[in-house]
């Protein structure tokens, strides 16, 4: 899938948070979104995400308007993700519940993402009770169990453990290679928008630089 | 003083003997106002919900007016509720006044908009989280709604309890349209009222008693509840 997006404005009150004439986030690739505090970064994964319709332009899925049909085919993992008060296994289950996959599929899918992050002893816990860097990667498993084809991340990885950014990384390399998803990443970290993307682009106050 | 203190001994003595009036009293409060709870945290808890979580616009106006309605008396329900089945009003036919379906009827009206307006103050501060994460995850509309009521059932449960109290504790509604009649439509705080004005304290302290022990039970089964969540 590809998103492309036209004639873009955002505002809130007053102030235009984004203002982007053209983009194109490019199919199977990882894309990173860099940028100050403010500059609309995450404003511009929630219109992608179809979380805020309130804007000028357009932002198109594969030269289609976001619906709720195209929302059920990507995920956004916040900054501070929520889990749910039921298990981790649970949690992790949720999407493809909601999609009617069977039990059996579900409890493969489920016990595989575990084992990709390496968080197999946090299958019973409840996931509201985890600590920050549990609750991400519980986050992101439950993000990849259905294979969106495309995952979207707002600044996943601040404030947790390097060896936790470290599985978290993996996750989402063997995703982008294995199932060709794009990944559409919000990052502060330079240097982690080098070691995962294929493309960098910078925003500053709303607008495209690079 | 003695008076007050005797008329204490002896509503302790009515209950421990299980009086016979006190029960089937007590039965009939607890049985019409679980009903109308029920009935009411049924239709308004999913409302209020999804009424929390939609955009539209007007909804600070909207709000204003569910708060208000909260608090709306219980004689105006239980005169609307009245006038509606009285002979000549519209559900005249269906001969509900004095019985205990009317009592029914009016209370759960009495308390549909505490348990709306509690689910819908609930949803708008805390439901939209959810439904977001909801929607990113695949939910539909009717699964992001039931997702927030399994994630605040606590917090439901609190307002499904408020209800109650709200319920069994009302005087109003459930005499003008019950009429308090002896071993048909008479609860707890219909005769306490009668009792009362009647001079008969220790029935009515004993049913205030009992009344307390209710609210006591439910709140105490919803704390440990919450406690386990």
């Amino acid at each position: 899938m590809e998103i492309q997006i036209k004639n873009l404005a955002k505002t809130y009150g007053e102030k235009k948070v984004l203002d982007i004439e053209s983009l194109n986030l490019e199919r199977e690739k990882i894309t990173g979104i860099i940028g100050p505090n403010g500059s609309g970064k995450s404003t511009l994964l929630n219109i992608i995400a179809g979380l805020d319709d309130k804007y000028d332009g357009q932002v198109l899925y594969n030269g289609e308007l976001i619906d709720s049909d195209i929302r059920k085919k990507m995920t956004l993992v916040f900054q501070k993700a929520y889990l749910f008060k039921r298990t981790v296994y649970k949690n992790i289950a949720y999407p493809l519940e909601v999609r009617g996959v069977k039990e059996e599929k579900i409890k493969q899918k489920v016990l595989e993402l575990l084992k990709i992050l390496e968080i197999e002893d946090l299958k019973m816990k409840i996931g509201s009770k985890l600590s920050g860097g549990e609750t991400q990667k519980v986050a992101l498993a439950r993000g990849l169990v259905f294979n969106p084809e495309l995952l979207l991340l707002d600044e996943p990885t601040s404030n947790i453990d390097p060896e936790y950014i470290e599985h978290m990384e993996k996750a989402i390399l063997k995703y982008n290679k294995e199932n060709k998803g794009t990944v559409i990443i919000v990052t502060h970290n330079i240097n982690q928008a080098k070691r995962l993307c294929d493309n960098i682009i910078k925003l500053e106050r709303g607008r495209v630089i690079n | 003083m003695d008076y007050i203190l005797d008329g204490f001994k002896q509503a302790i003595n009515l209950i421990i003997s299980f009086n016979k009036e006190i029960f089937d009293i007590v039965f009939l409060s607890l049985f019409v106002s679980t009903t109308a709870t029920v009935l009411a945290s049924m239709i308004s808890i999913p409302l209020g919900i999804s009424f929390g979580i939609k955009k539209f616009r007007g909804k600070r106006l909207f709000s204003r007016i569910t708060y208000t309605m909260m608090s709306i008396p219980s004689v105006v329900v239980g005169l609307l509720v009245a006038i509606t089945l009285s002979r000549r009003g519209p559900f005249g036919r269906l001969e509900l006044l004095y019985t205990t379906k009317a009592m029914i009827i009016a209370q759960t009206f009495l308390v549909m908009p505490l348990s709306f307006g509690l689910s819908f103050g609930l949803s708008k501060s805390r439901g939209k989280e959810i439904q977001k994460v909801a929607i990113t995850l695949g939910a539909n509309k009717y699964q992001s709604i039931m997702l927030i009521i399994r994630e605040l059932k606590v917090d439901i449960l609190v307002n499904v309890a408020t209800s109650f109290s709200r319920a069994i504790s009302e005087v109003g509604a459930v005499m003008i349209v019950g009429g308090n009649i002896k071993y048909h439509t008479r609860v707890i705080t219909t005769t306490i009222s009668m009792m009362n004005s009647m001079g008969d304290y220790p029935m009515a302290i004993a049913l205030g008693i009992i009344l307390l022990l209710i609210s006591f039970i439910v709140h105490s089964a919803i704390y440990s509840y919450s406690k386990e969540d």
